[in-house]
C-alpha cells in the first residue's frame, strides 16, 4: 500500500474507533457527525431458526437523527453499553473504503433485575462484526454505510440504542 | 389515602373477588409444576410456522412442558410432530434448531432421522426403520415394529401455523379451541399463504402469565410514547376487548395514526388482504400465544415457561409469501420499527415485566395483583384479564386471588363471553 492508501487506512480506522466511543458515550449526534449524508445503518443477523437474513433495525441518516432525538420520550433500561472493536480489514479504493470489525458490546448493568443485586455488573450483551463503508473526502473518512450483523438471536430486553 | 402500614398494605382491596389475584400465582414452584401438567400438556401451542420448514424432508425442534419435541416435513409434504427422543436410550434424536434430512448425518442416512449415539433410524412417519445389529442383539425379542416414535397431535391452521398438543386426547378439537377467537382474521390469514421473515427471543425472569397480560391489557399504552402519539383517540377508547371461550380475548381493531410518530408512515399500501387500511388486531390465545396484525405485518409470540419466574418468549415476524423484495422490505421496517429487539415498543414491555418479575419473585410476600378496571369491555377495561384468570383457575384447580384455596367460579364469570359476544 503506498503512503496515500496507509494515510486512509489509518482514517478509516480512526473513525471506526471514534463512532465507539461516540455510541458508547451515547453522544448519539457526535456519532451521526461522523457519516456522511447518505448515511445508511442496519442492524442484520441470520437466524439459523427461520433459515432467514433479518434486519432488526435499519434507517437513513435522517431516520436516525428522528430515532435517536426522540429517546428521551421512551422508557429505556439504563444499563450501559460498552463496545470493544477491532478493526480487522481496510480496503481503500480511489475515495472509497470498506472495513471489517470484530465487535463485543458489555451491558455495565444498572437497572438489571434488581439493581441494588446487579448494578455494576458488566455481562456480555452482543458479539457480532460491523461492515463499514466510508467516503474518503479531504483527508476525512466518513461512513456512508454501516451494517451491524450480530450473531445473537436471544436478545432479552433487547436495546432502543443504535449499536 | 397515603402510605399504607403492612396491615393496611395486605388488606383486600375494595374491588371484587376475581379483580385482583394473588402473586403466588407468579412466583410459586408447585403451581408452575401444575401448569405444565395440568395445562401445557394439555393445550394446543402454535410451536412454529410451516414456512420454516418449506420442503420435503426439512425439521424444526422445540419444546412443550420439557418435553422436546421435532416437526418433520414428510416426502407427502405432510407436516407431522413427534417427541424428539429417542426409544433406545433416550438421546436427543435431532440437536439443531431446523435443517433438513435430504443430507446425511454422520451416523445415518439421507432422508431419516438418525439418532447419533447408535445409529437407529426413523422415516419421517416416525417409524423406525434400522437399529444396528438388530437380530444380533434383540434376536426375536424385540424389533423396529416395537420402537417407532411417539407422535404427537398436529395440525397446520390458522394462517398455517403449526399446532401440536401433547394431549393424544385433547379435551376439544383445536378448531372448537381456537375457530371463534380466529374468526375476526380467519379470512384474512387464510387468503393466501404466509412466511415467517422474522425471529428472535427474549428468556427473561418474569413469569410467562405477566407477559401474556401485557398483550392483552392495552391500559399500558402510556408507557409506549409511540401508542399514545398514534393511538389515544376517540376510535382507540372505543375499542371492545372481546372474551372467547377457553380463555382467549379478542381485541377489536380501530384505525392507527402512524403518521403521528414523526419519521413512521401509513401502513396502508400493503395491508394483509380484505382488511381496511391501518387496522389493528389483536388475538391473545390462552394461555399465552399472541397474534397481533398491525395492518402490513403480523407478529407472533409464544411462551414457554422456564420456570415460576422465568420465561421463554419466542417472536415471529410475518408478510405473504408472494411479497415482492421491496414489500417485504417495507413489511419488515414497519414490524420492526416497533415489535423488533431495538423497536421502539418491544423493549418497553421486556423492561416492564421483568420489573414485575423483580417484585414477584420466589417466596416474596403475597401481593394484589389489581386487574379491576370497568369500563364497558372497551380497551381500558381489564376484562380480558378477568376472563383469562377465571379459565387458570378452572384448569389449575386453584382459586387465582387465593391460590391455596380450591377454584370456585367467580360470580358473573360464566357470562364473559355471552356477554361480549352478544355486543
Ligand atoms: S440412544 Fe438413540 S440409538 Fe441409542
Ligand atoms: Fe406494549
Amino acid at each position: 500500500m503506498n503512503k496515500n492508501g496507509a494515510d486512509a487506512a489509518s482514517k478509516v480506522r480512526d473513525t471506526i474507533y471514534r463512532a465507539t466511543v461516540a455510541l458508547d458515550d451515547e453522544k448519539w449526534n457526535d456519532w451521526l457527525g461522523l457519516c456522511d449524508e447518505s448515511f445508511h445503518y442496519a442492524i442484520t443477523a441470520f437466524s439459523p431458526e427461520i433459515n432467514k437474513d433479518m434486519i432488526y433495525l435499519q434507517g437513513s441518516r435522517k431516520e436516525m437523527e428522528t430515532l435517536v432525538s426522540h429517546l428521551p420520550k421512551h422508557n429505556t433500561d439504563h444499563s450501559w453499553l460498552r463496545r470493544h472493536t477491532s478493526v480487522y480489514t481496510v480496503d481503500v479504493e480511489d475515495d472509497k473504503a470498506t472495513a471489517v470489525s470484530s465487535f463485543v458490546v458489555y451491558m455495565n448493568v444498572l437497572d438489571g433485575f434488581n439493581s441494588h443485586i446487579e448494578a455494576g455488573e458488566s455481562r456480555l450483551f452482543l458479539t457480532g462484526k460491523y461492515y463499514d463503508t466510508f467516503k474518503l473526502d479531504n483527508g476525512e473518512a466518513k461512513f456512508v454505510k454501516r451494517e451491524v450483523k450480530i450473531d445473537n438471536r436471544r436478545l432479552d430486553k433487547g436495546s432502543h440504542w443504535p449499536i | 389515602m397515603p402510605a399504607r402500614n403492612h396491615s393496611q398494605w395486605t388488606a383486600e382491596p375494595p374491588l371484587q373477588q376475581g379483580e385482583w389475584v394473588d402473586s403466588r400465582i407468579y412466583s410459586d414452584q408447585e403451581i408452575f409444576e401444575e401448569e405444565n401438567e395440568k395445562l401445557f400438556k394439555h393445550i394446543w401451542v402454535p410451536v412454529c410456522h410451516e414456512s420454516e420448514l418449506p420442503n420435503a424432508y426439512d425439521f424444526r425442534t422445540t419444546s412443550i412442558a420439557r418435553e422436546p419435541i421435532i416437526i418433520v416435513r414428510g416426502a407427502d409434504n405432510e407436516v407431522r410432530a413427534f417427541l424428539n427422543v429417542c426409544p433406545h436410550r433416550g438421546m436427543m434424536i435431532e440437536r439443531r434448531p431446523s435443517g433438513s434430512f435430504l443430507e446425511g448425518q454422520p451416523s445415518g442416512n439421507p432422508k431419516r432421522m438418525t439418532c447419533m449415539f447408535h445409529a437407529w433410524q426413523f422415516d419421517m412417519k416416525g417409524n423406525c426403520v434400522y437399529v444396528a445389529r438388530e437380530q444380533e442383539g434383540y434376536q426375536d425379542r424385540l424389533c423396529k415394529e416395537n420402537v417407532g416414535l411417539r407422535r404427537l397431535r398436529c395440525e397446520v391452521k390458522f394462517g398455517g401455523f403449526v399446532w401440536v398438543n401433547l394431549d393424544d386426547s385433547p379435551k376439544v378439537s383445536l378448531e372448537e379451541w381456537a375457530g371463534p377467537a380466529f374468526e375476526c382474521l380467519r379470512e384474512t390469514l387464510d387468503a393466501e399463504p404466509l412466511e415467517v421473515f422474522h425471529y428472535h427471543k427474549a428468556i427473561v425472569n418474569t413469569n410467562y402469565k405477566l407477559w401474556h397480560d401485557t398483550n392483552s391489557e392495552f391500559y399500558h399504552d402510556f408507557m409506549h410514547y409511540h401508542n399514545r402519539v398514534t393511538g389515544f383517540n376517540d376510535a382507540y377508547f372505543a375499542r371492545k376487548n372481546e372474551a372467547f371461550d377457553n380463555g382467549h380475548v379478542v381485541v377489536g381493531t380501530f384505525t392507527v395514526n402512524y403518521e403521528n410518530y414523526e419519521g413512521f408512515e401509513s401502513r396502508a399500501e400493503l395491508s394483509f388482504p380484505h382488511l381496511p387500511p391501518n387496522q389493528w388486531y389483536m388475538i391473545d390465545l390462552f394461555p399465552g400465544f399472541n397474534f397481533n396484525l398491525r395492518g402490513s405485518a403480523l407478529r407472533c409470540d409464544t411462551v414457554t415457561p422456564l420456570g415460576p419466574n422465568q420465561v421463554l418468549i419466542e417472536f415471529r415476524g410475518l408478510g405473504l409469501k408472494r411479497d415482492t423484495p421491496e414489500e417485504r422490505m417495507t413489511r419488515i421496517n414497519h414490524h420492526n420499527s416497533i415489535w423488533g429487539p431495538f423497536g421502539r415498543n418491544l423493549h418497553e414491555d421486556l423492561v416492564g415485566v421483568v420489573g414485575q418479575g423483580a417484585t414477584m419473585a420466589p417466596k416474596s410476600e403475597p401481593r394484589r395483583i389489581l386487574h379491576g378496571r370497568q369500563e364497558n369491555q372497551t380497551i381500558h377495561d381489564e376484562n380480558g384479564m378477568r376472563h383469562y384468570y377465571e379459565e387458570w383457575g378452572r384448569w389449575i384447580n386453584r382459586s387465582p386471588t387465593n391460590p391455596t384455596q380450591p377454584y370456585t367460579p367467580r360470580a358473573g364469570a360464566a357470562g364473559d363471553a355471552a356477554v361480549a359476544a352478544a355486543e
